[in-house]
């Protein structure tokens, strides 16, 4: 039980932890980890409902998803673009970054050793079962080895641009229109685009362009 | 995906040839047993999903058209004045991190079927003009 008490300790870090991609935005008081993890985890459960899926697996791949950033730092797809001067950080961010093929494939796995170390190092103490059912459902997300974890996968961006266009609409700061475009590229499934368009329309119908 | 099959049917063989776990330690239930349940359920479900990937699995060719994207493409586009370049590929295999767009994503679905020069929008209520200015096929 001690072992489980100081998992539950270093896994309440997250609730103040705070997402770095808003705080190079000059988002104030953004949202933490831990709060990103709970919407999403609400909506890969409602909006995974009525798809084939286990939604007992869905939630737990919602939950632990994240939980490498106890350790590991909360990387953002700009790094490591961003310069320390705000003026020029926000230059760059009006512009999604780009990389050449090579390039992103390295920052990838760079990215996938970093936060496969961290959550081996935060679950190395818990009881054998508990930690290879973690390490598991992990892998599941993040290398997309079943359906569930593809589809939590891409629920993690939908929440992302859930909280960037609600951060945009209060705060400005946020390109929306990069935002929006880069989710047509990256979301395919069908429940996920419905929602995307829903949230297009209720945020950007009026907007100028 | 193959070989991967291949190898977890050999893993799971190997670890359910033995003698497994206990489901009890004393009264307790036996966590070594908890712990080969996890990886014996893990396990059966990728390899329940590369059955039936393998199953319905169709490779693509190269089209005969080379100047039309089609699945398999690679494509250079410019976007927002900025360069970007994606390959099309269906949603298994899709990783937007890699460059690796999936056919069915809005953006990777408008361009099919689309040539050099095109002008490809894509809108609702937000509109993206995606003009295509190389495709290439890797596949021979």
């Amino acid at each position: 039980m001690k072992e489980l008490l100081n998992f539950f300790i270093e896994v309440g870090k997250l609730k103040r932890k705070f997402r770095k991609g808003w705080l190079v935005h000059g988002i104030k008081n953004s949202e933490s980890t831990a709060e990103h993890i709970f919407r999403m985890t609400i909506i890969a459960w409602v909006l995974g409902k009525n798809k084939k899926l286990n939604m007992e697996k869905v939630i737990k791949i919602a939950l632990v998803h994240d939980l490498c950033e106890v350790y590991a730092p909360d990387m953002t797809p700009y790094d490591p673009l961003l310069p320390r001067d705000r003026k020029k950080a926000m230059e760059i961010l009006k512009k999604w970054p780009k990389f050449t093929p090579s390039l992103k494939i390295k920052k990838y796995k760079n990215k996938y050793k970093i936060e496969l170390l961290a959550l081996k190092r935060l679950v190395s103490r818990l009881p054998l079962h508990l930690k290879k059912e973690i390490l598991n459902l992990w892998l599941e997300f993040e290398k997309g080895l079943t359906k569930e974890g593809r589809f939590v996968k891409q629920v993690d961006k939908v929440e992302n641009l859930l909280q960037g266009m609600e951060y945009w609409k209060k705060h400005g700061k946020i390109q929306h229109k990069l935002w929006m475009r880069w989710a047509k590229e990256i979301l395919d499934d069908p429940v996920l685009i419905e929602f995307m368009r829903t949230l297009e329309e209720k945020f950007c119908k009026k907007c100028e362009y | 995906m193959k070989r991967e099959y291949k190898d977890l049917k050999e893993l799971k063989l190997a670890k359910t040839k033995g003698e497994s776990p206990k489901i009890l330690h004393s009264e307790d239930l036996n966590p070594e047993y908890l712990a080969f349940q996890e990886d014996i359920s893990f396990l059966e479900s990728r390899i329940i999903e590369l059955e039936n990937t393998l199953k319905n699995v169709e490779l693509i060719k190269p089209p005969k058209k080379q100047n039309i994207v089609d699945l398999g493409a690679t494509v250079l586009v410019e976007v927002d004045g900025q360069n970007d370049e994606f390959t099309l590929v269906g949603s298994l295999e899709a990783n937007p991190t890699v460059g690796k767009i999936s056919n069915e994503s809005p953006v990777g679905h408008a361009l099919l079927g689309h040539q050099v020069g095109d002008n490809v929008v894509v809108s609702s209520p937000i509109q993206t003009t995606y003009k295509i200015k190389k495709i290439k096929y890797h596949l021979s």
